[in-house]
């Protein structure tokens, strides 16, 4: 690197830089995930913008509506179970900092067997409303309701099979740098989940319930 | 973002996991979706104050989820993180809001919503759509009054 940029010949000069840097891929690695995680978030709100101008009495044609069908604490039940779930992968990071490898895959497993709880609720629900003849092609309304309520539980799947290949990978190859980046990288998506399960839970179950 | 790079644990972001920290926060948003839910259930709030105090109870679970989950704070670590998620707030709230303004005015402009409830209830288009009346006995005349809370 001249400092002298006036004498740098062009015809010799190094365009790039050849000396080696550390490079913290870790960070590097999870600001990425976190940036997709945030593109995540616009999906999610081009979702809630279509639950938001497909919520109106019209938009369900006459048919049922949130209102007819929610039941408040069956869904609550759903919360605490994903809640519990991202509470028992924080443990498990917990476990990670202190090299616990067996404390980290319990956390990861009882955060598995929460997360599937969470996806039994969500589908005994769904199929209760298919019973009662509501599905996505009922109305605008509860198409924009089962949409974005199953994203998000799509999301919870994916995030449980992220979970499985996680705890194979921590038991096969240990602590390396890759493993310890996917882990945290699978933090920030469970997290997430939780947090955009909040905006689902009150902006569209309870709301829709009191509408 | 100075640190060992032999050990992967003793990376920052490993290391600011606290126990403390993931159990207030799933206290404080398991709380909040308590009050939220008994609440609404209760049906002992007008509807207008309801939203207003469950939106209070999801903006503050969700502001605590985001501080002791996701690690958001100012610090020389995190401060990226922060930065991004500051600017990413408000284009989910213009999403949101201005598609649902947008929508809200065209229906104000082009429908006639009373005449589109007498309609709907009228003729029974989706009568295999309609839950059996004992699912409905929460509450079973709240669809006819949807628009007057939009």
């Amino acid at each position: 690197m001249s400092s002298h940029a006036s004498k740098v010949d062009p015809k010799k000069a190094e365009l790039w830089d050849t000396h080696h840097h550390s490079h913290d891929v870790i960070s590097t690695r999870t600001l990425g995930y976190f940036l997709y995680l945030l593109s995540d978030g616009m999906l999610f709100a081009t979702l809630f913008a279509a639950y938001g101008v497909l919520s109106y009495q019209h938009s369900y044609f006459g048919g049922p509506t949130p209102a007819d069908f929610v039941k408040p604490w069956y869904t609550f039940a759903q919360t605490i179970a994903l809640f519990l779930s991202v509470l028992s992968y924080g443990f498990a990071m917990n476990a990670l900092k202190h090299k616990n490898k067996s404390g980290l895959i319990n956390g990861m497993l009882a955060a598995f067997v929460l997360g599937v709880l969470f996806l039994i609720l969500d589908i005994h629900d769904m199929s209760h409303l298919a019973a009662l003849g509501i599905t996505i092609a009922t109305s605008g309304g509860m198409s924009a309701f089962i949409v974005l309520t199953q994203v998000h539980a799509a999301h919870i799947f994916f995030g449980l099979i992220w979970i499985l290949v996680m705890m194979t990978q921590v038991m096969v190859k240990g602590f390396t740098e890759e493993v310890v980046g996917r882990l945290l990288t699978l933090r920030m998506f469970w997290h997430l989940q939780a947090i955009i399960w909040v905006f689902v839970y009150v902006f569209v179950y309870l709301w829709g319930y009191i509408s | 973002m100075s640190h060992g790079a032999a050990d992967p644990t003793m990376h920052p972001e490993v290391q600011m996991s606290t126990s403390k920290g993931y159990f207030l926060g799933f206290a404080i948003s398991a709380f909040l979706m308590l009050v939220a839910t008994f609440l609404v259930t209760s049906h002992s709030v007008p509807p207008f104050g309801l939203l207003m105090v469950i939106s209070v109870c999801a903006g503050i679970a969700v502001i605590a989820q985001i501080y002791f989950l996701l690690h958001i704070d100012i610090s020389e670590h995190n401060i990226w993180n922060t930065v991004a998620l500051v600017l990413f707030i408000p284009l989910f709230l213009i999403t949101i809001g201005l598609t649902w303004w947008m929508f809200s005015q065209l229906y104000l402009r082009t429908m006639d919503m009373s005449a589109m409830s007498r309609m709907n209830m009228g003729t029974a288009v989706h009568s295999t759509a309609n839950p059996s009346s004992s699912s409905m006995e929460n509450m079973p005349n709240m669809h006819m009054t949807a628009d007057a809370a939009q």
